[in-house]
């Protein structure tokens, strides 16, 4: 699917080179690389080749990856792993509802968050995780984009184990000085979903938590062209970005500002300092975010939206909550890479006519 | 005092039904709230805050909004 006036929404389109090589990959057929054979031995290479190269580009070494063929369970294998029976879990207000669900199981502590999305500091230290403990860490939140100081978090809780939450940091930065275990999402480099990359660096405290037989650490049931494809995109992805970012940053920034300044009564969720370069979150009061976004879907612009009136359970954003930023009027936008100040101009004239229009009813 | 009475409301309209009745009413007037909505409290504390007014959760379901601005 191409790009419409104005795309968004945080799912992007393949990479046109993951698309060609995922078709080519379905037409022609694959070999199981743990088998025997040409074919097989094909697919080994061709494997271990997408794993150096993802590798590479993430800072991890080759014999700490394991590939995925469904990412959430990615949370409990990196968490879980760790857990011993006097572990506590720590985890943040913004993390993933998958990683809650696990901490609701368990002893556990959640940290709070301050207004633009820090986890707090002080109340890690009086709670002081120690070797026993596993903190969920996220690196960077998906809704809202904030990033976490992760070096100031380490020194508060040295000893504990580190699971790290990159499915939505992706390449954007390395992974913090210390960690035992990493959670990626291919499609954070806009490669395809249903590709997850989890890498175990401390596998000697690591045990599989799940039922197994043998020593396979994950249940290795991925398909080897979306692992090709993935590897692609972060490849296509990195050289983008490159250029690209520092570009996005800059139209981020007066898109923000631009709302801040022409739209009355909203609230932009963090800063943009301390958060990834696409992603703006931002509430308008007296708003219902559905209402904002299917009138944003008539003008040909698509966006996500975190409020309770588009979510399945109708429950309000725990993130937005979270940070006490409105919860309601709620509207998501991801920059894609090559968008262009006109572009954004067009988005933000659109949200003042749309957002004035849903206030006079 | 003014009771506001938002209950099965779906958000925004408890801060919407809020917002109308303060806009008669003298600075210093305190309204009640009643609304059951899981985003009411949340958003009334961000309404709160961008508005620069006083909410305070009295039990589930009822809240008291001092007009402040």
């Amino acid at each position: 699917m191409g790009r419409v006036t104005g795309n968004y929404q945080s799912e992007k389109p393949l990479h046109p080179k993951a698309c060609a090589l995922l078709a080519n990959a379905f037409d022609s057929g694959w070999g199981d690389p743990r088998k025997l054979g040409s074919s097989a031995n094909l697919a080994k290479v061709m494997r271990n080749e997408a794993l150096e190269s993802i590798a590479g580009h993430l800072g991890l070494r080759f014999d700490e990856i394991e590939v995925l063929g469904e990412p959430s369970i990615g949370h409990g294998l990196a968490i879980q792993g760790f857990l011993g029976e006097k572990s506590r879990l720590f985890y943040s207000a913004l993390d993933r509802s998958e990683v809650i669900a696990i901490a609701r199981s368990l002893t556990s502590c959640e940290i709070p968050v301050d207004k633009t999305g820090a986890i707090s500091i002080e109340k890690l230290r009086a709670n002081s995780p120690s070797k026993d403990d596993v903190f969920a860490l996220q690196l960077a939140n998906l809704e809202t984009g904030v990033l976490q100081n992760t070096e100031e978090i380490l020194k508060a809780c040295s000893g504990a184990m580190i699971a790290c939450d990159a499915t939505a940091l992706g390449a954007h930065a390395r992974l913090p000085s210390r960690w035992d275990s990493a959670l990626f999402d291919s499609r954070s480099w806009q490669g395809p979903a249903g590709l997850g990359i989890l890498a175990i660096r401390s596998a000697a405290n690591w045990r599989n938590p799940l039922p197994h037989i043998g020593a396979l650490r994950t249940p290795n049931s991925y398909s080897l062209p979306l692992l090709l494809a993935s590897a692609l995109a972060l490849d296509a992805w990195i050289d983008d970005a490159r250029t690209s970012l520092v570009n996005v940053r800059a139209l981020n920034k007066h898109l923000r500002n631009e709302i801040a300044r022409r739209i009355p009564n909203c609230d932009i969720a963090g800063e943009l300092d301390s958060s990834l370069p696409h992603i703006t979150s931002v509430s308008f009061l007296y708003c219902e975010g559905e209402e904002l976004l299917h009138a944003l879907e008539k003008l040909a612009i698509t966006v996500d939206s975190g409020s309770a009136c588009t979510a399945e359970d109708l429950q309000p954003s725990h993130v937005l909550a979270a940070m006490g930023v409105l919860t309601h009027g709620n509207i998501r936008i991801t920059l894609p890479l090559d968008v262009c100040l006109q572009e954004v101009d067009l988005l933000i004239e659109s949200l003042m006519r749309i957002v004035a229009e849903a206030r006079s009813k | 005092m003014i009771t506001v009475n938002s209950l099965d409301s779906r958000c925004p309209q408890p801060i919407i039904d809020t917002a109308k009745a303060l806009a008669e009413l003298e600075i210093g007037v305190v309204i009640t709230l009643l609304a059951n909505d899981p985003a009411t409290w949340p958003d009334l504390q961000a309404w709160a805050r961008m508005t620069k007014n006083l909410v305070v959760q009295v039990k589930e379901n009822v809240y008291e909004i001092t007009k402040l601005s």
